[in-house]
């Protein structure tokens, strides 16, 4: 381990992030992810019924302040195959349930990454919680219940 | 390759490169699917929440007989001892009850509590556990650490030698690039320390702010005194950097506690230890 320590420094160094922006996956991405070798057929809105059994859905969840959209991959028995996050956005300072703030993410994919402080990464901090994402899976799962 | 999933309660953040002769990107995909299931995998043995997990059965059943674990669950046991004894008591799993009470765990058929704290647990051969009292141990603050460290040993297995694995704030860095480290500054999380270089090791970072709340009138955060059991409700953060993630996670719990970062067994395991104060202007660092 080597550990090179600014903060002994009498004036730390800040940066302020209003805005946080990561992609991990675009749609078509995270659907070769999660069923490789699949094909996928709509099933409605950011649903997706695939070709070897099963469902592709994708859903969006806004916390206090990150708003994140992921994908989950359910066997055709409805378990849950597989979670991927496919954005998550953060924001301090602006309004996070403001929908023209959330537009601008809108239709952005892992090969057009937005350059929101998008260097910033390795950040320690107490524990976010993914309550929401687990909450909204749990909503999923019980909307595609008889389907 | 960048990639993430809700596991242990938060962000697991899994980032992997090739090596110099470049392995194939599906031999990387393999990787960090590996890396992934190692911590969910964690997830599952030392969850409070899952009934079945291996710590739920021990707190069930582990003061009425002794109980079988996973491998894993033992060496993260054997490691909660190692750090209990160094810090004299100060670094103790056996927080569940008192937790459950503040609300800030589940309610469980566990039966009524006794008072114990980790010398109450007994280690017997072949990966068994018994309770000398009603203890109830949370893994809380030791778990997430050990998923780091298993993530990161699955990725080098895989032939990854540069390599990121951040749970929710706690994580390793593996490689020869020294990547900068930021710190969230607990009281305003806009401001980001930009706390050192790291390579080869570990950064985890707790703060009462997290899970901050009023029970029964007065404030409570899942951060307690060995001592008193009572919450620690500072308003700072507690960071520790540490070879392992493990040790880092857990000694945050120590600072926490003591506030000074010049505790003997900092040096002993290899950490420094940071606190974050909730004023920006007047901070500690060791």
């Amino acid at each position: 381990m080597r550990w090179t320590p600014f903060l002994a420094a009498t004036a730390a160094i800040l940066v302020t992030v209003p805005a946080k922006a990561t992609v991990y996956f675009s749609t078509e991405q995270a659907q070769r992810a999660i069923f490789p070798g699949a094909s996928f057929t709509s099933a409605g809105s950011n649903i997706w019924r695939v070709s070897t059994g099963g469902y592709f859905v994708v859903d969006r969840v806004i916390g206090k302040h990150e708003y994140i959209t992921y994908a989950i991959g359910i066997n055709a028995n409805g378990t849950v195959k597989q979670i991927e996050i496919m954005t998550y956005n953060e924001s301090y300072g602006y309004e996070v349930r403001n929908a023209s703030w959330r537009a601008q993410f809108v239709g952005k994919s892992a090969s057009s990454p937005l350059q929101l402080n998008a260097d910033i990464k390795n950040v320690s901090g107490a524990t976010l919680s993914c309550k929401h994402v687990t909450d909204g899976v749990k909503r999923v799962l019980a909307s595609l219940k008889g389907r | 390759m960048r990639r993430a999933r809700p596991l242990l309660g938060t962000f697991v953040e899994i980032e992997a490169q090739g090596t110099a002769d470049a392995i194939a990107a599906g031999a990387l995909e393999q990787a960090v699917s590996a890396a992934f299931a190692a911590v969910a995998l964690v997830h599952r043995l030392m969850s409070f929440h899952e009934p079945d997990s291996d710590l739920s059965r021990l707190n069930r059943s582990a003061a009425t007989e002794p109980v079988a674990v996973h491998p894993w669950t033992a060496a993260v046991l054997r490691r909660a001892r190692r750090l209990f004894h160094a810090t004299a008591g100060l670094f103790d799993c056996a927080v569940g009850h008192d937790l459950a009470r503040l609300g800030l765990l589940p309610a469980h058929d566990f039966g009524p509590g006794e008072a114990g704290d980790f010398s109450a647990v007994e280690f017997l051969p072949g990966n068994r556990f018994a309770f000398a009292a009603r203890i109830a141990l949370d893994l809380g603050g030791i778990a997430k650490g050990f998923a780091v460290d298993r993530a990161i040993a699955v990725l080098r297995a895989h032939g990854v030698r540069e390599a990121l694995v951040n749970a929710g704030g706690d994580m390793r860095v593996m490689g020869k690039t020294a990547q900068p480290i930021y710190i969230r500054h607990p009281t305003e999380p806009a401001q980001l320390l930009l706390a050192g270089t790291l390579q080869n090791g570990a950064i985890a970072t707790s703060s009462p702010v997290a899970t901050l709340n009023v029970v029964e009138g007065r404030e409570a955060s899942a951060l307690l005194s060995a001592s008193t059991r009572a919450p620690i409700v500072e308003r700072a953060s507690y960071s520790v950097v540490a070879p392992t993630c493990v040790v880092a996670d857990a000694l945050t719990k120590v600072l926490a506690q003591i506030e000074r970062t010049d505790a003997p067994y900092f040096e002993r395991f290899g950490a420094s230890a940071l606190i974050i104060p909730a004023a920006a202007t007047d901070r500690k660092a060791a």
